[in-house]
């Protein structure tokens, strides 16, 4: 976690894989053309290229093909998940974010835990709920004319989904919401740090609280779990709920940032959803693969030679999640966002590979197409606000900093406008 | 034609599911509930869509004749 800006190269990285660039500062610099630039790289390095710094963080490989990543992982023996985050270790103590930090075996026992709260059937279940929430949201800001979408939708959204699945009172939003954003999105790590105590404290709290009442709620599930035959610590307990908080809000934010500036952007694409609403779950998939937000690392723990690249037991690598959605190997134009395009035909992998593949993706995914369907249904054409930019920003979870969409409102009937109404 | 599934290694992704829901059935935790299965007449090309869909690619499909081949789409 040292800053290293002059880190030498280890000696057995060939200097022909050596890029002289920060990945996540160049992304950020080019702004709404990040996704092209990424997509360029694809033609000017080598399939597995080593950068000397990732923002804070020191020197890691980058494989750009999706097939290699998917090899590192679909092998966590090699590539291990241990020791991702820095949460734990910046409060100086010792849990872990289970099942992300846990290689297997032990893995599965985590993971068997969590995996039941989010098949597409538990989904399925939630579907009024995430509706009825959405929404109220839109129709808050719809005779506006104007919003701010991260504060008015796109932060607020996933929070309100997260609090109810969880359990917990939907009155903790505002909290929630400011901690998502400071914990993730901060490159300060005493704003991290003091994030991160304010979370855990809560989460301490409310686990303690639920031991002597039990109720119905995602802790008090847990309180009643048993790994290997015993019950839950409690660092185990606050790892796992940590995780589900640090996965289920920033992530569908970010996210639904992209896609609405994708759409405030490019009218025509915006006009063919709103024609086709049967196209909005290929689209959900198509906006996912076009812009992927999230970078996972691993570390190797045996020397290991992929291609040209020679890593050495020790070394980062860097899990671009982007990069493999964007491989010309995969996909034709992989720059261009195409909602025609079969998303059956070629799997993308924003939500990863292999045992660590998103629990959450069933329920991001039905977020994801919950707004689209609503905005498109309650909201007129919509763009960029006069007098704002979009602020994209590209640090750990990708996703815009700023954005303001601006319509013209139908007074009065917002929840019946038709979709030929076209006022723009 | 056969469906041969390496059920290990699935991870959940349920875009099989999503794609033909039923050849390829969950189990309770979200997770492919067979190892294979034989496809019927009429359902081939659901099942050829239902193993593409798959991101580990561990949804092999035999005895698959050369007509059912459409290509990369």
């Amino acid at each position: 976690m040292t800053v290293d800006h002059a880190a030498a190269i280890p000696p057995h990285i060939s200097a022909h894989l050596v890029q002289d660039f920060d990945l996540w500062a160049e992304l950020t610099a080019q702004g709404e053309n990040a996704y092209a630039w990424a997509a360029n790289l694809h033609r000017s390095t080598p399939p597995i290229f080593w950068v000397p710094r990732l923002s804070f963080l020191s020197g890691t490989w980058v494989p750009r093909r999706a097939e290699d990543l998917r090899r590192i992982l679909q092998d966590p023996e090699t590539f291990s998940s241990v020791g991702l985050t820095p949460y734990a270790m910046l409060l100086g103590e010792s849990w872990r974010l289970a099942p992300l930090e846990v290689d297997p075996p032990d893995h599965a026992k985590y993971r068997a835990l969590l995996n039941p709260l989010f098949t597409p059937k538990k989904v399925d279940a939630l579907e009024q709920d995430i509706r009825a929430l959405a929404t109220q949201l839109i129709e808050a800001v719809a005779e506006q004319g104007r919003c701010d979408f991260n504060e008015d939708f796109a932060k607020a959204f996933p929070t309100l989904i997260f609090l109810k699945l969880m359990g917990w009172p939907l009155e903790e939003r505002p909290l929630f919401q400011h901690w998502t954003q400071t914990l993730i999105k901060s490159v300060d790590m005493q704003v991290v740090t003091d994030n991160a105590r304010a979370i855990t404290g809560w989460i301490r709290n409310h686990i303690a609280e639920r031991r002597l009442d039990p109720g119905d709620d995602f802790t008090s599930y847990l309180l009643a779990s048993q790994i290997d035959g015993r019950a839950l610590t409690d660092d185990e307990m606050l790892g796992i709920n940590f995780l589900i908080f640090i996965g289920g809000l920033d992530t569908v934010t970010s996210s639904i940032g992209l896609f609405f500036r994708h759409l405030a952007r490019h009218p025509e694409q915006q006009a063919q959803l709103r024609a086709n609403p049967e196209l909005i779950p290929n689209a959900v998939e198509e906006l996912l693969r076009s812009y992927s937000i999230v970078n996972m690392r691993r570390t190797v723990t045996r020397d290991v030679q992929i291609g040209e690249a020679l890593m050495k037991k020790g070394d980062m690598v860097l899990i671009s999640t982007e990069l493999a959605n964007l491989d010309p190997e995969v996909f034709d134009n992989a720059d261009q966002v195409d909602f025609l395009r079969s998303s059956g035909a070629a799997p993308h992998m924003a939500f990863s590979y292999g045992v660590h593949r998103c629990v959450g993706s069933h329920l991001a995914r039905r977020e994801l197409r919950i707004a689209l369907e609503l905005w498109l249904k309650l909201i007129p054409p919509f763009r960029i606000a006069d007098g704002t930019q979009p602020r994209f920003s590209a640090v750990g979870v990708f996703g815009m900093e700023d954005l303001h969409l601006q319509w013209d409102p139908v007074v009065g009937t917002a929840s019946a406008t038709p979709a030929e109404r076209v006022s723009a | 034609m056969k469906v041969r599934i390496n059920q290990q290694a699935c991870a959940g992704h349920a875009r099989c599911n999503h794609v033909a829901p039923g050849l390829y059935s969950l189990d309770d935790n979200g997770y492919i509930a067979s190892t294979g299965f034989s496809v019927e007449a009429g359902q081939q090309a659901l099942a050829l869509r239902g193993a593409r869909a798959c991101p580990e690619r561990i949804i092999e499909v035999l005895d698959e004749p050369a007509s059912a081949s459409t290509g990369a789409a």
